[in-house]
């Protein structure tokens, strides 16, 4: 107040804050910065590499306004697999099969594990990452395996990160993964039915559709879901290049997705590829309506358990000990 | 007054944008600062939709974090204008009808503060047309998040369309038709119950966590709502008191005061209720607690923080309860400030990612804000505060010159 | 009055809310025991045949000389694995005269198969006379590629469940016809236990 200087400089501001033309002109400057702003944001949300041609551009135009995969006619689930098969070859120059699978008429599948033969080698784990082309940059893995000490069944008290000679004497091994619940409180929670169960059983997820609120992971009392914090990246070499919509393609970042018990396999006969890949056998897989199966086998023969029986979310997959 | 000869809908917005440019120093300072704050946010926000949420510091355990734990907060604080307009309207109290339009401006800035931060949080914003009924798919009613939807979006309708228009009429010098908006003013007390209550069944109805997977939780959100949010309004009350012309009765601080002792005793009530059932006979569903108050194998980043909220939380409470300095605003009025800050502590950081750790295996993992995250807070908290200014102010000005 | 009403509109709407929920919670429990009851109900047996895209096992197979809950099925054969079947191309008659014969052949082999010291020894299960043959403890001879009727002499229940799907794997496919593996695919007869190794992988800790 006292210094010349400083009353200038006051009534300088005063000045240029005042003066009715420097209002318009903050209010065009403020105007262009909020639209310069959004656009950034817009253009900075809409791509991360630049768009190579108008034909990238056109089929990322339909993509994104496609519907939910499960309102869409056989056709448009056709038209967005080939989409996704073209963006493939535009963006990473692969070529990739994206199927579209309907499930099959009469299955209902289940999944058993045998505590007493899994001896925590975790070749299930790599065959997992490799046939559903998990991110390997942030080590992503459906499948988790907790050593556990004798005495009490919950992970909990397990330890899910271990990596030493297997198997420890005295200790036993669990896998955990989606549990694909019959009553899944995932599905409940998701508010745009981007996540469903199949008629086959399989919790699936519409990753086009997922808005990432990642209100199903925390729904999840199974630690099944992963969500694509950034951007997926799998060695090309390695990517697995029969896929499913429903499954193993090239996720979106900002979306969720789980084990899908291997849907572009088990659609078409095949067993996931955790159960090839376990050397000792603990996994069994089939269906559940097949009173012949090895499955139903188990169910009938062994002392079964589920993990969190009493959270009422039926996963059908059950844990045995022989 | 000058003699406007035509007034309009078109003239009463372009009186409201030239009323918040006009000012003082201080307050062209102030906005100044906001836009910095937003442009920090942008900023901070261009990096999160470069390389998606991993510029945070959630992951797959903690997957909700800052952002989540101050639209909780935030959420509370909208739902606590009804505070004033339950006195204004439902008992005709003439203090409280002077100050209701602050409230419902505070309101209508938390909300939008809320929906933004739900917007920065999601991994996909721009799919959020997937939420519109008829063009997307609305999981309506199994899904709570649906719900909320629903009722922050109406909520935010009632609370700015409403006071709009009885702004409106006052700018035009009219009274405005009672008939016209009083159902649509007790409509809006309930629905600030529903917004807050929802927003607690979104945990509350997660089997998965037992953390937040307890009856208590609606409650103790609309508890710690009413005493946070009158809180806020009375330290925003007495800033309008002590900058602009618009006087504000003692009257209308004693009954805030009231308002927030109350609330705030249920709210220490029903936390010792949810310590006894946690830690009197601890089980297996205990361990977030334990995680929270004490600490679980070295990682006990979250002790610090609760016991702060916690004591400074009955601090203020005394203080405001037992009024030493009998109605001194420099004792009262940092109290209010103080229990505002530890209400967003434990309601915040200290209710969300204690329930997310330990995860459903039991693992655990520290979670703390990247500068992204903090960023993006900040502008969000820029606009907050820019659009409540932006409406207060407009609505004092109109409110003022109606009343000469 | 107006107020008067209005005091009477969230109880109202609470309670016919909670009547709703209530509803809905007492239906979620009657299904609780649903899933099983579902799954035992269904007893028409299911057509593998029906999975179109199934690809059938290329590796060479043997029609197993017993029967599990579904019927016939098939085992992975073996013999084609072992390296030096036909056994008789060396065992005749007449004693082996081959220079360094048994290091050359299969002197190298172990037998860890038992308690130590306690353990099995070779005409445990070889046929002392016809060694393309495996022998049981009553004297029949038993084809290597149906080994799985020796082993599960001793171990039954291990053969029981075996049959069942609780032991082993199915090859490749869930669908189509079954053909699991045999007990030597996985377990070396000679020392059955599986080795102790360093895992696949390991998880990464996320922070």
């Amino acid at each position: 107040m006292s210094s010349p200087k400083k009353d200038a400089a006051k009534t300088v501001i005063e000045d240029v804050l005042q003066k009715p033309s420097s209002r318009r002109l903050f209010i065009k400057g403020a105007s262009i910065a909020a639209a310069a702003g959004s656009a950034a944001l817009a253009a900075s949300y809409i791509s991360a590499a630049d768009p190579a041609s108008a034909g990238e551009l056109k089929l990322r135009w339909q993509e994104f306004f496609k519907k939910n995969y499960r309102l869409m006619s056989p056709e448009e689930k056709n038209e967005t697999a080939t989409r996704l098969e073209r963006l493939a070859k535009f963006q990473d120059n692969i070529d990739v099969q994206v199927g579209n699978e309907p499930p099959v008429e009469k299955v209902l599948y289940g999944y058993a594990f045998n505590i007493t033969r899994c001896e925590g080698f975790m070749e299930c784990v790599t065959a997992c990452v490799k046939e559903n082309n998990l991110d390997r940059k942030t080590n992503t893995q459906y499948i988790r395996i907790f050593e556990m000490e004798p005495g009490q069944l919950d992970p909990s008290t397990g330890d899910g990160q271990y990596y030493h000679e297997v198997p420890v004497e005295d200790k036993f091994y669990m896998g955990t993964q989606c549990f694909h619940c019959e009553n899944a409180p995932c599905v409940k929670a998701c508010p745009t039915k981007a996540t469903w169960k199949e008629p086959d059983g399989i919790v699936v997820v519409d990753y086009n559709w997922c808005i990432g609120c990642r209100y199903c992971q925390a729904a999840c009392p199974y630690y099944g879901r992963r969500f694509n914090w950034g951007q997926s990246e799998v060695p090309k070499e390695e990517i697995t290049t029969k896929q499913h919509y429903l499954g193993n393609r090239k996720r979106p970042m900002g979306k969720m997705e789980k084990c899908t018990f291997c849907i572009q396999r088990t659609r078409k006969g095949k067993l996931p590829a955790c159960v090839e890949a376990c050397p000792t056998g603990a996994r069994v897989f089939g269906n559940l309506l097949d009173p012949d199966s090895e499955i139903r086998y188990v169910l009938k023969h062994k002392k079964v358990f589920r993990m969190k029986e009493e959270l009422g979310t039926q996963p059908k997959f059950w844990y045995f000990i022989d | 007054m000058n003699a406007v000869p035509h007034k309009n809908l078109k003239t009463f917005f372009v009186d409201a944008v030239r009323w918040n440019l006009k000012g003082s120093i201080g307050f062209q300072i102030f906005r100044t600062l906001l836009l910095i704050g937003m442009a920090v946010g942008i900023y901070a926000y261009s990096f999160q939709a470069r390389y998606g949420l991993s510029v945070t510091g959630m992951n797959d355990i903690v997957s909700w974090g800052f952002y989540i734990s101050n639209f909780t907060f935030l959420v509370g604080v909208a739902a606590a204008a009804v505070m004033l307009i339950l006195p204004a309207y439902m008992f005709h109290d003439p203090d409280f009808h002077r100050v209701v339009i602050i409230g419902e401006g505070v309101a209508v800035g938390a909300l939008v503060m809320c929906l933004s931060f739900i917007v920065v949080d999601m991994g996909g914003p721009l799919q959020a047309w997937h939420l519109i009924p008829g063009i997307g798919l609305f999981n309506f009613p199994s899904s709570i998040l649906a719900w909320d939807v629903l009722v922050l979006n109406g909520y935010l309708l009632l609370n700015a369309l409403v006071p709009a228009y009885i702004l409106y009429s006052h700018y035009m010098g009219r009274k405005p038709d009672e008939r016209k908006y009083r159902p649509f003013v007790f409509l809006s007390i309930f629905w600030a119950f529903s917004i807050h209550m929802v927003t607690a069944f979104l945990y509350q109805g997660l089997p998965a966590r037992p953390f937040w997977n307890n009856p208590l939780m609606g409650p103790r959100f609309l508890a710690s709502a009413f005493a946070a949010g009158p809180a806020l309004i009375t330290l925003i009350l007495a800033i309008i008191h002590s900058t602009t012309s618009y006087k504000i009765d003692r009257k209308v601080f004693n009954k805030l005061r009231m308002i927030i002792v109350i609330s705030a005793i249920i709210n220490l009530l029903m936390l010792f209720s949810e310590i006894f059932k946690e830690f009197y006979f601890p089980t297996h569903h205990s361990i977030s607690a334990v995680y929270l108050f004490f600490g679980i194998d070295g990682h006990n980043s979250l002790v610090p923080w609760i016991w702060t909220s916690v004591s400074v939380n009955l601090a203020a409470t005394l203080v405001l309860a037992f009024n030493p300095g009998k109605n001194n605003p420099k004792v009262l009025l940092p109290a209010c400030g103080f229990l505002f800050v530890a209400v967003w502590m434990e309601k915040g950081i200290g209710l969300i990612v204690p329930g997310l750790l330990p995860s459903p295996l039991g693992e655990i993992v520290d979670y703390l804000p990247t500068w992204v995250e903090l960023g993006v807070t900040l502008g969000i908290l820029s606009l907050g505060i820019t659009i409540v200014t932006w409406l207060i102010r407009t609505a004092l000005i109109i409110e003022q010159r109606y009343e000469e | 009055m107006k107020t008067n009403i209005k005091f009477f509109i969230l109880p109202a709407i609470s309670v016919l809310f909670m009547i709703v929920l209530l509803k809905g919670g007492a239906i979620a429990l009657a299904n609780e025991k649903s899933l099983l009851e579902e799954i035992k109900g269904v007893n028409e047996p299911f057509d593998s045949q029906s999975v179109k895209q199934v690809q059938p096992v290329t590796q060479k197979t043997v029609l197993a000389k017993e029967e599990y809950q579904g019927g016939s099925f098939r085992v992975l054969a073996r013999k084609h694995l072992i390296g030096r079947y036909k056994c008789s191309s060396c065992h005749t008659n007449k004693p082996v005269l081959v220079n360094q014969g048994l290091e050359l052949t299969h002197g190298n082999v172990v037998i860890n198969h038992g308690l130590k010291g306690e353990g099995l020894s070779c005409i445990d299960c070889h046929h002392p006379d016809d060694q393309d043959y495996l022998e049981n403890k009553k004297g029949s001879k038993i084809d290597f590629d149906h080994s799985y009727q020796l082993c599960g002499q001793c171990h039954f229940r291990q053969k029981r469940d075996w049959l069942g799907g609780a032991h082993g794997k199915r090859v490749s496919n869930w669908a189509g016809d079954r053909v699991i593996y045999n007990c030597a695919s996985c377990h070396d007869p000679h020392s059955p236990r599986f080795e102790k190794r360093f895992p696949a992988t390991y998880s990464v800790p996320l922070d």
